[in-house]
């Protein structure tokens, strides 16, 4: 059939081969997804889609163009800053002083330590106190967290996975003590165990308790906080580990599922706590895919919902917190973070989220200062304000790429979930490593496509800044915290009443054993003033603690430079260095303390590996100690020391230290790489570190220079 | 030699650097690695060196991780060589198991070595055997060697340990079928892990099918009996049966004496494979410097000679050299 609209799609691609030189049929990009982006949509394009309904409106089945009907236009976003360091007095002045500003949420960030469920004077975590979070040992710590913020006023979220029961409780606690009954509580509690497994590792028991546990937690706050969403089901952490939006998108609405289930075997009606059940995800710099992710998690859970049987209208509507991308940030020329947080922003709000944290650009680094905090809120403010995106609702409703795009991302995650169901659901896919694998290799095809140049990253791979700007960053004191948060847990002992203590821990242990609620019970013991750590140690003695096992993908980042003379060089002269010495260079790639952030150590040894390299991957969570015997059991030449939550000041010169307890002579030299602010590179050489690779530093670069180190060693004894 | 009371004393750090000695394709580390086991052999500790191999899946690393927690809280030292398959293409790899033994990884009473295996000897690395004579002399009670799939059982059974076990998993006994005849002969102890929450009776089918398969096995007076073990690794259960299963075999085999003529048998393979390779490098190296051969096979090409000729000729040459 001959139509008019025909007749200018051959004209308009006549004027297109002409100007471009390009065949249409080649002048398509593709997406980390795997989806085809082609140079122009049509009406076309939207016709005969699977998921999207071209005459839905906003607040209408299937939800694409966003969970209310007014959205912006009644009331905008909650701009909602995810902060919190050192100790609770530090973090409730800096939440009182955003507040005063602007803000209008609290998300509140909690040490290592207190995700993994260990008190800041446990010996496992002297590096990790008050670091990447605040530090909270008792009730008390959480009392002083909000102090002068009325929690029936204030929505509060947490980012609590691991130690979620001992923490919730110490807020509910701290609620009742300020005279707020728990159902006036309201905000977020993250308590979302399963991506932990795949991604962030802050876990503490195995999956399937770490499941009746959220159970409980859903079961609780159905019943008693009717204010509080119960999960937050985040896909964040996946895409902050390498995951493409596919993958983020279908393995978040998959644990989403699993949730659901869980809650429902409880005996609950899902339509009791469906409608507390909120979301999370990252916007990336894909700016049409991330906005297109937005409407298609909606539409999708939309379908999901209804299968379950769902019947009240909100728990079919996905709500959503976002963040800005973390690792999009880069140590190198830092200020163009500020840019690409405020395209990632706008991305979220095209897409429609309920609250957004805008990234400091600093983050990449270190801790936001009060100045680049102050920029990140007024990123949000600025469009909230200024640019008049707040007018009209859905405003790409109707763009044929963005339909397009989002059915197109709505089948791929579909397919994905359902490969998951097929395994038997999300916990059993976890258990079995598949999602973790598969996010592992899409992050090092990521990192690959940079390192080969194929994908530009300003003022790091391209562009780049001849005089580097010198930025200042928070420095926390963390020896100076934890003596503080000793002491105070000390006084806590000295004058609680220790056999209320036991008794209720006791009970806790009990009803763990019998499988009844453990929020109720776990809400005693921090009454009595439990401590974190002991609340988890209980639970611990009927759990166990979780180690994971690890899998690791090969082959996925060499395939990208095939025939690259860099590459090429690096394995030349591991092949040199092989000849020369009886063994290839061996290299023993590490994370220790608590920090559980693992993709970029995972990169590194499956690229260093690709280039020739015998890699030692040891385990998660390991004291220098440990690390020290790996290393000199197993003859390593280098110990490459992955940091991301500000441990190193710490760790690294421990670690020096216990290397040469057991081997006075050892020569296994030490580079470090991740968030290290440039004020610590000093205080790190002159513990004898060989070299430090900050973010976005070259594997490929940074893989020659660990075996020109090696090299020299080798040479400066013989 | 230094190395040799260094060793002995138990210093970690000799032992490692001695067995990167033994593993090294370095002529001039081969030597060296020669005098060294040599020496070693002088000073025997008493090791039991306990072989562990297994479809991939199945466990292995967190039964050894499992077993040897067991073993470790029991005092015994524990020596354990996991032998890596992951190589790759470019010949680097990455070694993982240590990820899978977090908790005997710490203890002072273990040594723990991963070895790429390069694809040699079918999965059994260079130097595995002269790492267990370096563990023996070091004192380590038990020596684990760790390899990945059955293909391995053969040469890890006759030439390096003194326990095979063989590691499988519940709904495994379908495959005993095509792997029947290898496993019954080499393997002294069948485990099937994973005896735990919804497996549990698909485990203990497994062990029976397995059972069953070695009752066809012909029993000899003097060899000790196979043995079927459930275990659990998460739940770390029926590790009290394993230790004392295997010190059956090794008591009632030293009794018969097939404890010391295995190793003697061992012993023998071992010489005959240094042998076989010392003369096989000569050789190589005669056909470098000869020459001879290009020149015999464009003759046979041209039509000038018979291939047999050639290869007489040639043979002759090298035998005067």
């Amino acid at each position: 059939m001959k139509t008019k609209n025909s007749d200018n799609y051959t004209k308009w691609q006549k004027s297109f081969e002409r100007e471009t030189k390009i065949d249409l049929n080649e002048a398509s990009s593709e997406t980390d997804e795997g989806i085809e982006i082609k140079p122009v949509y049509t009406k076309a394009d939207i016709e005969n889609l699977s998921f999207v309904d071209n005459d839905s409106l906003p607040g209408q089945l299937p939800y694409t163009r966003g969970p209310k009907a007014s959205m912006y236009t009644n009331r905008p976003w909650t701009i909602r800053q995810y902060a919190g360091f050192s100790t609770a007095e530090e973090s409730n002045d800096f939440y009182k002083k955003n507040l005063k500003s602007g803000q209008k949420g609290l998300s509140v960030a909690f040490d290592l330590p207190t995700h993994r469920g260990y008190d800041s004077d446990d010996d496992l975590v002297m590096g990790d106190v008050g670091k990447a979070g605040v530090a909270i040992d008792t009730v008390e710590d959480m009392k002083i967290l909000f102090n002068d913020i009325p929690l029936d006023q204030m929505s509060v979220s947490m980012t609590m996975n691991g130690a979620v029961l001992p923490v919730l409780s110490s807020f509910i606690v701290a609620g009742e003590e300020q005279n707020v009954n728990k159902n006036l509580l309201s905000g977020t509690i993250q308590n979302d165990i399963l991506k932990e497994f795949m991604v962030r590792n802050t876990y503490i028991y195995p999956p399937d308790p770490s499941m009746k546990i959220v159970a409980d937690i859903i079961e609780f706050t159905s019943k008693e906080m009717p204010k509080f969403n119960s999960i937050s089901i985040s896909g964040y952490h996946m895409q902050e580990a390498g995951a493409d939006n596919v993958l983020e998108l279908a393995y978040t609405l998959a644990d989403g599922m699993e949730y659901v289930r869980a809650a429902l075997s409880k005996g609950l009606d899902i339509d009791d706590f469906a409608p507390r059940l909120s979301f999370f995800f990252a916007i990336g710099t894909d700016f049409f895919m991330e906005i297109a992710k937005l409407r298609a998690a909606r539409t999708l859970w939309y379908k999901i919902m209804k299968d379950f049987g769902a019947k009240n209208e909100k728990s079919l509507i996905l709500r959503t917190h976002c963040q800005t991308s973390g690792v999009s940030l880069t140590e190198k020329d830092p200020y163009n973070n500020i840019i690409r947080t405020s395209y990632e922003a706008l991305s979220a709000i095209l897409g429609g989220t309920q609250s957004l944290h805008t990234n400091s650009f600093d983050e990449a680094i270190a801790l936001p200062t009060d100045e680049s905090a102050r920029i990140a809120r007024n990123t949000q403010l600025i469009l909230q304000n200024e640019t008049g995106v707040t007018n009209t609702v859905d405003p790409l409703a109707g763009s044929y790429f963005i339909e397009s795009l989002t059915d197109e991302l709505s089948k791929k995650a579909w397919e994905v979930i359902e490969e998951i169901e097929s395994l038997g659901g999300m916990t059993k896919a976890v258990k079995a490593g598949v999602p973790k694998l598969k996010i592992e290799e899409s992050a090092t095809k990521k990192q690959a496509k940079v390192d080969s140049g194929s994908r530009v990253v300003v003022g790091v791979n391209k562009f780049k800044n001849p005089k580097e700007p010198k930025v200042d960053v928070r420095v926390i004191d963390n020896n100076r915290v934890r003596d503080d948060q000793i002491k105070k847990i000390n006084d806590i002992k000295a004058s609680r009443d220790q056999k209320a203590v036991d008794e209720s821990l006791a009970k806790l242990v009990t009803a763990a054993k019998e499988d009844s609620n453990l929020l109720a019970r776990s809400i005693d013991a921090i009454k009595n003033r439990a401590t974190v750590g002991e609340v988890s140690k209980a639970l611990e003695q009927v759990y166990g603690r979780h180690f994971a096992t690890s899998l690791s993908v090969s082959g996925v980042y060499g395939k990208h430079f095939e025939g690259d003379e860099d590459f090429m060089n690096v394995t030349k002269k591991v092949n040199i260095f092989e000849e020369e010495n009886g063994r290839r260079p061996r290299v023993l790639v590490v994370k220790m303390g608590q920090d559980g952030h693992d993709r970029g150590a995972k990169i590194v040894a499956t690229s260093f590996a690709d280039m020739g390299f015998d890699v030692d991957m040891g385990p998660l969570f390991q004291s220098p100690k440990d690390v020290a015997k790996d290393a000199i059991e197993n003859d390593v030449h280098a110990i490459g020391v992955s940091t991301l939550a500000a441990g190193h000041k710490t760790l690294v010169p421990e670690l020096m230290k216990s290397l040469k307890e057991i081997d006075p002579k050892s020569k296994i030299i030490v580079f470090v790489g991740g968030v290290i602010p440039e004020q610590d590179y000093n205080f790190l050489y002159e513990n004898n570190i060989s070299a430090i690779f900050g973010p976005g530093s070259n594997i490929i670069e940074s893989a020659e220079k660990v075996i020109d180190l090696i090299s020299d060693k080798i040479h400066e004894h013989n | 030699m230094q190395l040799v009371e260094k060793i002995i004393k138990g210093e970690r750090a000799a032992i490692a650097k001695a067995i990167t000695l033994v593993e090294s394709s370095r002529e001039n580390d081969k030597n060296e690695s020669r005098k060294l086991i040599s020496e070693l052999l002088n000073k025997p500790g008493k090791s039991i060196r306990v072989g562990f191999s297994g479809p991939p899946g199945v466990g292995k690393s967190t039964f050894i991780e499992s077993f040897g927690r067991y073993l470790v809280e029991k005092n015994y030292k524990l020596g354990i060589l996991a032998i890596d398959p992951s190589s790759q293409i470019t010949g680097g790899s990455i070694l993982g198991d240590k990820t899978r033994m977090i908790e005997i990884s710490k203890n002072p009473n273990t040594f723990i070595r991963s070895t790429p295996s390069r694809g040699s000897l079918g999965g059994i690395s260079v130097g595995t055997r002269e790492a267990s004579i370096i563990l023996d002399a070091a004192g380590y009670d038990f020596i684990f060697i760790e390899t990945v799939g059955v293909g391995q059982s053969e040469t890890m059974a006759t030439n390096l340990v003194d326990i095979f076990s063989l590691i499988v998993g519940p709904g495994s006994g379908d495959e005993l079928q095509g792997i029947k005849k290898g496993i019954t002969e080499y393997a002294d102890i069948f485990i099937v892990n994973k005896n735990d929450g919804d497996l549990k009776s698909e485990a203990s089918k497994t062990a029976s099918d397995y059972k069953s398969a070695i009752s066809y096995y012909k029993k000899s007076n003097d060899t000790a009996d196979k043995e079927v073990l459930l275990v659990s690794a998460i739940e770390q259960t029926g590790m009290e049966k394993v230790i004392e299963t295997i010190q059956n075999i090794v008591s009632q085999n030293k009794k018969n004496k097939n404890f010391d003529e295995r190793r003697a048998k061992q012993f023998t393979y071992w010489i005959e494979e240094e042998v076989r390779e010392i003369i096989q490098f000569n050789i190589q190296k005669k056909i470098k410097e000869d020459g001879s051969i290009s020149q015999l096979s464009q003759k046979v090409m041209d039509g000038k000679i018979q291939m047999f000729e050639a290869i007489e000729a040639i043979t002759q040459n090298l035998q005067n050299k």
